[in-house]
């Protein structure tokens, strides 16, 4: 009886920080069940995780390394885009699937308590399989074409935190606008469409840099994942280092973080009754 | 006996009709709340109870007069919009089973998952795991996806992990009300193991007998407040009756609340006895139908009277199916079913009334609460049994002898 009640009031917010200490082990267990069920009944299983990003590289590369034939120095153009494609994965798959997150688990949120958030959250776990099946065939084509690790490698988490700061902010975002505003499932596809062309996965940042004024420069750089993809290849590769532009990113990473989180808060208490 | 859960004047309030239509308009009404136009409803107004320690409560009411409401208040999952609930210890709630099952996941894994939705550490389902699989009885089917099963043996499985959560309180809806009457046995059991084991239990159900069984106290919400409070057989009992308070004073003839074709219709009920109006155990009683027929042709039909108590219990059955016998309607009609010596004791009954077309399963009508009476006293034996045996049902025809 020392024990400090559970208070439930119209002030208090249903969700309290040592909850997610408490509800840790669901945590691992909605990213386990994500993962066991993601090529349920599929015939080659697994296989598809690898399929997708072969083939969205190759696309890549011929369209920009064959057709448009983009400069990207020494480095052959496949290489290079398979470094892109390794944030661009995993953030296309974090943001997507946190962000009809919510949706997709109602009937749960209607029926049981838990911290809202660790659904979300755990899709930035699943993510990072993608992302190493990428890495994995970077890894495969930079053998092929005798690339080797750059030094800088040791600044590679530095630039995987801002993915999975970036990745999961939007997620979380999108899941709790969704909840009020269903329009948000049809943006969701529409943004990961965009974005991939906008950023500079299959192209180096210089070829935006060199053809666009400086006023839309800054608005470039106003996608976080522009530095980013930019970072993974400096950081691998040793390419190009982030421009000066990239604080730009790095200031809309941290609001973009920030703002989700702080509306995700305004709206976790109200989830059941609007989903 | 200390307080485990204490609800102080909780109001929720639900908006109705539209939401706020355009984007901006909702987002700036998150930022700076005010009080919208549109009209309120009260699924809960100004709740208040306590439940203590150690005791099983069972909250009673109709649809939509608040109970899910505030379970979901109570479980955390809805906000209330005034009041306050303070829940001392360890809480469960299952306001469903099997909550978050992945059909692609086999019956292993699913334990595994729902018990730590349910908040159970992966230790402890890893030690209560056989006796899970035990209590479900499909250990033959524990590796094969849940989407294979049969929907008992989904619910089994569901209800098995749900069973063996161990919290100090532990709030329940409806979820007894799952699987075939030998699971439901055996789930009664189990929910009556965890009142006796000392957890404080509140339980919302519309099975009555449920609540008695397992509650000695209920609350009793009506359209969003507590209507009454206290003891669980009185207050079952005083909801039952006012349900029936359409038909105690409707005639037969007037009643929408029937199911059938309609062919033939019953109109009124009357009980006829020696003394007016006076039903008394161990005397004759007459029960007689007014029946019309709404078939040009003569109508051979079934007619049956069931006779429940106050709890809506079933007592007995008079039926011309008995005598294996067919009645000719035509037009109204009256239909006699003559009891010689009344074997019920003191208190008051209901009556169904159930009309077949030639067959059992052609109903023509059929009412549920068709009338009441009372049996006021008994004349059966000696006056002395009467006010000894108060709860007795039947009364018996005996003698007693020594040889």
């Amino acid at each position: 009886m020392s024990e400090k009640p559970l208070i439930i009031s119209s002030k208090s917010s249903l969700f309290q920080f040592r909850d997610l200490k408490a509800y840790k082990e669901l945590f691992w267990m909605l990213a386990w069940r994500d993962f066991k069920v993601r090529y349920a009944q599929t015939t080659v299983g697994i296989l598809w995780a690898f399929i997708q990003p072969i083939l969205t590289i190759a696309i890549l590369h011929v369209v920009f390394g064959k057709f448009v034939k983009v400069d990207t120095g020494n480095t052959p153009h496949m290489v290079f885009t398979a470094c892109g494609m390794m944030a661009w994965t995993y953030f296309s798959f974090v943001m997507t699937n946190a962000g009809s997150s919510i949706i997709s688990a109602q009937s749960m949120v209607k029926k049981i308590y838990f911290p809202r958030i660790i659904i979300p959250l755990s899709k930035a776990l699943v993510g990072l399989i993608d992302m190493a099946i990428t890495a994995t065939i970077l890894a495969g084509l930079m053998i092929y074409n005798q690339v080797s690790v750059s030094s800088n490698i040791v600044y590679l988490p530095l630039f995987l935190a801002l993915l999975m700061i970036t990745s999961l902010s939007i997620g979380i975002l999108f899941s709790a606008l969704s909840i009020r505003f269903r329009d948000i499932q049809y943006l969701i596809p529409f943004v990961v469409q965009l974005g991939l062309y906008i950023t500079p996965t299959a192209y180096p940042s210089s070829v935006a840099l060199n053809s666009l004024p400086q006023w839309a420069t800054i608005i470039y750089y106003l996608n976080p994942m522009a530095v980013i993809v930019e970072g993974f290849r400096w950081s691998i590769l040793g390419l190009a280092p982030p421009s000066i532009y990239s604080l730009i990113s790095f200031a809309m990473i941290a609001i973009l973080f920030a703002f989700s989180l702080y509306f995700f808060k305004k709206i976790d208490s109200k989830i059941a009754d609007l989903v | 006996m200390s307080t485990a859960i204490e609800i102080s004047s909780v109001s929720k309030h639900y908006t109705l009709g539209r939401n706020s239509d355009t984007l901006r308009e909702t987002l700036s009404g998150i930022f700076s709340p005010k009080k919208a136009n549109t009209s309120l409803f009260k699924a809960l107004d100004n709740v208040s109870f306590n439940v203590e320690r150690g005791e099983s409560v069972g909250i009673i009411g109709k649809n939509g007069a608040g109970k899910s409401t505030l379970l979901k208040i109570l479980s955390r999952i809805s906000q209330p919009t005034e009041g306050e609930v303070k829940i001392f210890g360890k809480v469960s709630s299952l306001l469903e089973v099997g909550t978050g099952f992945h059909p692609e996941l086999t019956g292993r894994e699913n334990i595994f998952l729902n018990g730590s939705i349910l908040g159970m550490s992966r230790i402890e389902i890893k030690l209560k795991l056989d006796q899970i699989i035990e209590f479900s009885g499909i250990e033959q089917f524990l590796d094969t996806p849940v989407k294979r099963y049969s929907s008992g043996m989904y619910v089994r499985l569901a209800f098995a992990v749900a069973a063996h959560l161990d919290p100090e309180i532990l709030i329940v809806d409806e979820v007894l009300s799952v699987g075939d009457a030998e699971f439901q046995q055996k789930c009664m059991g189990k929910m009556n193991e965890v009142a006796s084991g000392g957890r404080t239990i509140l339980f919302v159900s519309h099975n009555m007998d449920a609540v008695k069984r397992l509650c000695p106290k209920a609350v009793w919400l009506k359209q969003g407040t507590v209507n009454a409070e206290g003891k669980s057989d009185d207050l079952v009992r005083a909801y039952l009756d006012e349900f029936s308070t359409i038909s105690k004073f409707t005639k037969a003839a007037d009643r929408t609340d029937r199911q059938g074709s309609g062919d033939l219709q019953l109109q009124d009920v009357q009980l006829l006895t020696e003394e007016d109006n006076k039903i008394v155990s161990g005397k004759p009683l007459r029960i007689r139908l007014q029946i019309k027929s709404n078939i040009i042709d003569p109508a051979k039909c079934l007619v049956t009277v069931g006779i429940r108590d106050a709890d809506r219990r079933r007592i007995g059955t008079l039926s011309t199916r008995f005598e294996q016998k067919l009645l000719t309607l035509k037009g109204h009609s009256n239909v006699y079913f003559d009891i010689p010596k009344l074997t019920l004791a003191p208190g008051k009954y209901y009556m169904n009334v159930f009309i077949a077309h030639r067959t059992e399963n052609d109903i023509s009508d059929w009412i549920e609460d068709a009338a009441t009476f009372e049996v006021s006293s008994s004349s059966f034996h000696s006056q002395h049994d009467e006010h000894i045996y108060t709860s007795d049902i039947v009364k018996f025809d005996f003698k007693s002898s020594v040889s």
